[in-house]
């Protein structure tokens, strides 16, 4: 009888000694990414770039969720991931109204919620990381205007889909930095952020008008689609081509390729998202809202890596 | 060309003599006829493109290749339609299959490295499989076209984001933790090409082969004489001998191959295999052929009616286009128009 007592404390004793380390070495982090939808590569940058930053802090465990662009989908796995207990939620919504309600519920529950490049309604979450695209928008016209202006140079603006933030914002940033110059929007089309309505954009413009200039595309693939029309006329040399996003294998390969002229970088946040989780875990105060800072490239500072804006 | 039902004149244009209103019937008869129609329809349109030309940029011969390259991948998705609306069925998948077509041939080239030719004939297949699924539903599991091809749309989109893991195929592959930029394989930079001096786009060339292989089937083979009688009475066609449901089930798996050639045009234009492309497409192919003339009764139709739906429409998009109207105004006006197109040719019907 003893002995069995005897062994059984050393049982007991023994578990909790193994148990001991794990509590010593450092809890694991559950964080759960909510993407909206990886059918656009800017957002499979996103995620890289998470998983990335990720990858250097060996206590971190990302799970990654993606809601095919569909909203009623965003909502039930955010509500996954709260009933998972998870640590910390990323989240880039698809819309502002609809997912602010499954945020709360997050955030009710104890976990911290980065709102990630779209905002949500109302400020029931912990932190919002995003750039300005205002702000991009104005760069790329001061930038246009610094070194093609006092020519009367023709624009031929081909917009993304105005019923968004991003398409609106890219739009009056650039209008604001081009007012009072010479520089003059002869033509301009709404193509959605694709490629394939871009090109056919940038054919009605090329058929309308005999000189064209600058070709401002809100993003690279509108860009390169314009490229590809000016080019199907023999009308690409010459022309300034610019566009926003400078995803590492799509804008910046053009200006290396010398489609585009220009690039202006949309900073995903993945990275920065990391490094305020890990501050967000280590109890830190963190601010409640951060806009991240550009960078353009051009030929010239391409393979240096692009130059900040300032 | 036109083999359609032409019907008398309700009305005899009396007065002057027999030869001068014979010539007046005629002309009467060939106006009021759905060619005449469609081609009435087509004329409107060109009107609206010289008067709102643009700086006349609507005159540029430029312009009118460029709408007939635009036009193309929406034309060979109404050659397969016109097809199945004429059994008196209607397909909605088309742009899901072209989707599925599209990312097979950009995954078979790009990121398996397939020859160009089994890649083609692979999405051919592909194509044919989705098509028959449809066709196996109408003809032997008697579902509604409309409900059936619903849920092969459903499926096949569906399908086209699996296979891709919902996102675009393009020459960037990743290889376990690298990205690599690969070649662009040169069946797209060929089939995205022009001949004849820049002036005929391969697309464009393409839809035409597509468009004559579908007028040769309506009319001038038996299968197009057998999908004439299932579309304008069913039971009749059963009970004279015609194979209904072969006929049906190879009018949707021709369909299904239009969409796969569709796909593979979509795919050499961007450049990459995109699981969400074609979204809607299948209502602008039924509206080409619809405003064409062709009835969704079933029955009645042809392929040059098609051709002139084909070119209404794609005048629209392009007049709508070099006159820079906003998206909200585009989508109104092309809802307007076809409606009109519509109206027009339901005189017809008594």
């Amino acid at each position: 009888m003893k002995s069995i007592l005897k062994f059984a404390l050393c049982a007991v004793l023994l578990c909790s000694l193994a148990a001991m380390p794990t509590f010593a070495a450092g809890k694991t982090y559950v964080i759960g990414m909510s993407q909206c939808n990886l059918g656009e590569p800017w957002r499979v940058q996103m995620n890289a770039d998470i998983k990335n930053e990720a990858d250097k802090h060996p206590e971190i465990k990302m799970v990654f969720k993606d809601a095919q662009n569909d909203v009623l989908q965003q909502r039930a796995q955010v509500e996954e991931y709260v009933s998972a207990k998870i640590d910390l939620l990323i989240i880039s919504p698809k819309e502002a109204q609809p997912l602010a309600e499954p945020v709360s519920k997050a955030m009710a529950a104890g976990i911290p919620v980065i709102v990630l490049d779209r905002d949500i309604i109302g400020q029931n979450y912990t932190e919002f990381i995003g750039a300005d695209n205002v702000k991009i928008g104005r760069a790329v016209g001061k930038w246009l205007v610094k070194n093609y202006g006092g020519k009367g140079a023709k624009v031929v603006e081909i917009m993304g889909l105005q019923t968004s933030t991003p398409g609106q914002d890219r739009h009056s940033g650039f209008l604001d930095a081009i007012k009072g110059s010479d520089l003059n929007v002869i033509f301009r089309a709404d193509a959605k952020w694709l490629e394939p309505d871009a090109r056919k954009e940038m054919e009605s413009a090329l058929a309308r008008y005999d000189k064209i200039d600058i070709v401002y595309g809100h993003n690279d693939p509108s860009a390169h689609g314009a490229y590809l029309a000016a080019q199907a006329v023999g009308r690409e040399t010459g022309m300034v081509f610019v566009g926003i996003d400078s995803l590492p294998q799509e804008g910046v390969v053009y200006v290396k390729q010398g489609i585009l002229t220009a690039t202006f970088q949309y900073p995903t946040g993945g990275g920065e998202a990391i490094k305020q989780a890990l501050k967000i875990f280590a109890g830190a105060k963190v601010p409640k809202r951060i806009v991240l800072g550009s960078r353009m490239f051009t030929k010239d500072n391409v393979d240096a890596g692009g130059e900040a804006i300032p | 060309m036109v083999s359609e039902i032409r019907e008398p004149l309700r009305r005899d244009l009396g007065g002057g003599s027999k030869r001068g209103s014979s010539v007046l019937q005629t002309i009467t008869r060939a106006l009021t006829s759905s060619a005449g129609r469609a081609c009435l329809e087509l004329l409107l349109v060109l009107l609206l493109g010289v008067i709102f030309n643009a700086d006349g940029a609507f005159f540029k011969e430029g312009t009118h290749r460029d709408t007939l390259r635009q036009a193309s991948v929406y034309g060979i998705l109404a050659c397969g339609m016109t097809l199945v609306i004429i059994t008196g069925g209607i397909d909605l998948s088309v742009g899901s299959v072209l989707a599925v077509s599209s990312v097979s041939f950009a995954l078979l080239t790009m990121h398996m490295d397939w020859p160009w030719w089994l890649a083609i004939i692979t999405c051919l297949l592909v194509g044919a499989v989705f098509g028959s699924a449809s066709g196996a539903l109408i003809s032997n599991a008697k579902l509604q076209p409309f409900i059936a091809t619903l849920a092969l749309m459903t499926f096949a989109r569906g399908f086209a984001k699996y296979i891709t893991g919902g996102q675009k195929i393009s020459t960037y592959v990743t290889q376990g933790d690298k990205v690599i930029i690969k070649e662009l394989p040169p069946i797209f930079k060929v089939i995205d090409s022009r001949i004849f001096g820049g002036n005929l786009a391969i697309v464009s060339v393409i839809f035409l082969v597509c468009f004559i292989v579908a007028w040769i089937f309506l009319a001038r083979h038996k299968w197009g004489r057998e999908l004439f009688s299932v579309g304008g009475n069913e039971e009749a066609a059963r009970l004279s001998g015609v194979p209904v449901r072969m006929a049906k089930f190879l009018a949707y798996t021709f369909s299904g191959i239009m969409c796969a050639v569709a796909g593979i045009c979509q795919a050499a234009q961007e450049t990459q295999g995109d699981p969400e492309t074609g979204a809607g497409y299948e209502l602008t192919a039924i509206a080409m052929v619809v405003i064409g003339g062709t009835s969704l009764a079933g029955g009645r139709g042809s392929m040059g009616l098609t051709l002139l739906g084909i070119l209404t429409i794609g005048y629209l998009q392009k007049i709508l286009s070099i006159n820079a109207v906003p998206e909200a105004g585009r989508l109104m006006i092309t809802g307007i128009i076809i409606v009109l197109a519509v109206l027009t040719q339901k005189r017809r019907t008594k």
